[in-house]
């Protein structure tokens, strides 16, 4: 099906070798809201969660640290950054690989905080992350041997076959395993509990955009 | 005593113009918009940031200012300020 | 001659007002059915203007500049879904990202605050993300198998030529009408704004912050509610307009006065349910 029904019309092109970005409204809009939020988190503080103590009237406050705070802050950036990246690209391949940078720097910024509840659920997300990397590259590699290109602007044209119907839904499964969607990881709210809300946000942010992009393009490819 | 208040004047100060530099910044963009009908992906980037931005200038502008003594405690949190 | 800016804020302004009175008219049904007078229909936008001029107060504990800049965000996606939707006709997938940046709002205005009841609601957040974007993305999707285009403009001109889609493609229309339950105030699935957690991600905004977050409410109902009509009903008269919007307002109305909030979890398993009954069905419809 043509780029152009599912995102309107192809904005324009930038090939930079072999990692084609091109732009429509949808990759548009997704891409300047991403890099409008990296750069707030770049500046933001975090804040500090209050709550009532047992016992006595006095409230408890939990905030972050500052040594913790700069390195979620820089994985929250690359974070950002990946994702962006992944919003425009044009590559079947360099998605999954945006992709799966992003499934690491998650695991990072949340296992940077000193909470047990939230470390049991982001060590679980990491074990599904590493599980879900095989359909993830196993199904960008179907597609590419059924297609021949890994070129979403090539595939968008071509018929669709049983195998890339496959390799399609093996890549979705894989991006919802990796970024840890339901039903796959249900409690990765879980991993919310935790102070730094610039940090939380662009994990939750990712997340959903890159299942955007995902249907995206498992649409081009299945249809 | 009084270089306290002349800090939170500065402060209060502070906000009210930048506030209102950003309205007249957003009025001007907007109606630029309207005159000269520039390129269409101009028109709707005005119109997606000069919206907003002028309905929060404009909040900026006529919310209320607590009392100075009283500002402190509206503050902090959690809030018991009544 | 055509001038883009002003059909633009002409557009922006018919959804907030508009939005505001239908989200008021939604107020007073619901008052209505539980026996109780209701204030008028006129309060939500009264309400919206009144908070602007209450006093503001950011707490200490905030994330700065978040806490600000969702707000305005939350405005910008709304205004850029009126422009995609009244003025461009754009993509579906475009209204879904919006959406889906409505939910990262709901996630960061209650974190961005510190207050444990913004927290339970960011938490919720990112629950209800995982229900309802599938819910609102399933109608999307077999509306695309049907019609096989996600351009506004194109579903139009198809419905002109085929009919309206509600009876070619009746379980999206379902999808999407528990999508519009979902955004209405005090609906069984609106857990991110249930009265146990006070306000929700909106309890630590006040004053002006508030009235501008109701404006930008009331641009989405209104949104949302043109888009149920166009897609499902075809190209509409202004009138035609009018009257579906009350008559759906009125109907969420009926269903949020009459059921209790889901708690959450049964809140997300009851969307998920409907979303796979809705595309499940829907593929096998095609299929039969």
């Amino acid at each position: 099906m043509s780029l152009a029904s599912l995102g309107g019309n192809l904005l324009g092109i930038v090939p930079l070798g072999d990692i084609v970005f091109y732009l429509n409204p949808l990759h548009l809009f997704l891409f300047v809201a991403i890099l409008i939020f990296t750069f707030l988190i770049a500046i933001s503080h975090t804040e500090t969660q209050v709550e009532a103590e047992f016992g006595t009237l006095g409230d408890k406050k939990q905030s972050v640290g500052l040594k913790e705070f700069k390195a979620r802050r820089f994985l929250s950036v690359i974070c950002g950054i990946a994702t962006a990246g992944a919003m425009i690209t044009g590559d079947l391949y360099n998605f999954t690989l945006f992709m799966s940078l992003v499934g690491i720097l998650n695991i990072g910024i949340i296992s940077s905080v000193k909470q047990i509840g939230v470390l049991d659920s982001v060590f679980q997300y990491g074990l599904i992350a590493m599980m879900c990397s095989l359909p993830l590259f196993g199904g960008a590699a179907i597609v590419l041997g059924a297609c021949g290109t890994v070129s979403l602007l090539a595939i968008q044209s071509m018929k669709p076959t049983a195998m890339m119907i496959f390799g399609a839904i093996m890549l979705f499964i894989g991006v919802c395993g990796e970024s840890g969607i339901a039903p796959f990881f249900a409690s990765k709210a879980e991993m919310f509990r935790t102070p730094g809300s610039p940090f939380l946000l662009i994990v939750h942010l990712s997340s959903l955009f890159i299942i955007i992009r995902a249907i995206e393009i498992v649409l081009i490819i299945c249809t | 005593m009084f270089s306290l208040f002349v800090h939170e004047g500065e402060k209060m100060n502070k906000t009210k113009v930048a506030s209102s530099i950003l309205l007249v910044v957003s009025i001007i963009m907007i109606l630029y918009a309207l005159i000269f009908t520039p390129a269409d992906w101009i028109v709707y980037a005005i119109a997606i940031i000069f919206i907003p931005f002028f309905i929060l200038s404009l909040g900026l502008l006529t919310m209320a200012k607590p009392k100075n003594d009283e500002k402190e405690e509206r503050i902090q949190e959690p809030f018991i300020g009544y | 001659m055509y001038n883009l800016m002003a059909d633009i804020l002409i557009n922006v302004c018919i959804a907030f007002l508009a939005g505001s009175l239908l989200l008021g008219l939604h107020r007073k049904i619901m008052a209505r059915v539980q026996s109780r007078p209701g204030p008028p229909i006129i309060q939500y936008l009264l309400h919206s203007l009144k908070f602007f001029f209450k006093e503001s107060s950011f707490p200490k504990t905030v994330s700065k500049p978040f806490y600000l800049a969702i707000v305005v965000i939350l405005c910008g996606i709304w205004v850029t879904a009126v422009i995609v939707t009244n003025v461009v006709y754009g993509s579906l997938l475009l209204i879904f990202g919006i959406y889906a940046v409505h939910k990262i709002v709901e996630h960061n205005s209650g974190s961005s605050s510190g207050s444990p009841y913004g927290k339970l609601s960011c938490v919720r957040a990112v629950y209800s993300a995982a229900s309802e974007l599938p819910l609102f993305g399933g109608s999307i999707l077999v509306l695309y198998l049907t019609v096989h285009t996600m351009d506004i403009g194109q579903i139009i001109s198809y419905q002109a030529a085929h009919g309206p889609l509600i009876f070619a493609a009746p379980l999206a229309a379902l999808m999407f009408f528990v999508t519009i339950i979902t955004k209405a105030p005090y609906s069984p699935f609106g857990i991110t704004l249930g009265k146990d957690i006070i306000s929700g991600f909106e309890t630590e905004h006040f004053g002006f912050l508030r009235g501008f977050i109701m404006i930008s409410e009331s641009m989405c109902w209104y949104v949302l509610l043109w888009l149920f009509l166009t897609l499902f009903f075809g190209p509409l008269s202004i009138i035609g307009y009018v009257i579906g919007m009350i008559v759906i307002t009125c109907i969420t109305g009926l269903i949020s006065a009459t059921t209790p909030m889901l708690n959450p979890n049964h809140s997300v398993m009851s969307q998920m349910t409907i979303t796979l009954i809705g595309v499940v069905g829907s593929i096998a419809l095609m299929i039969i």
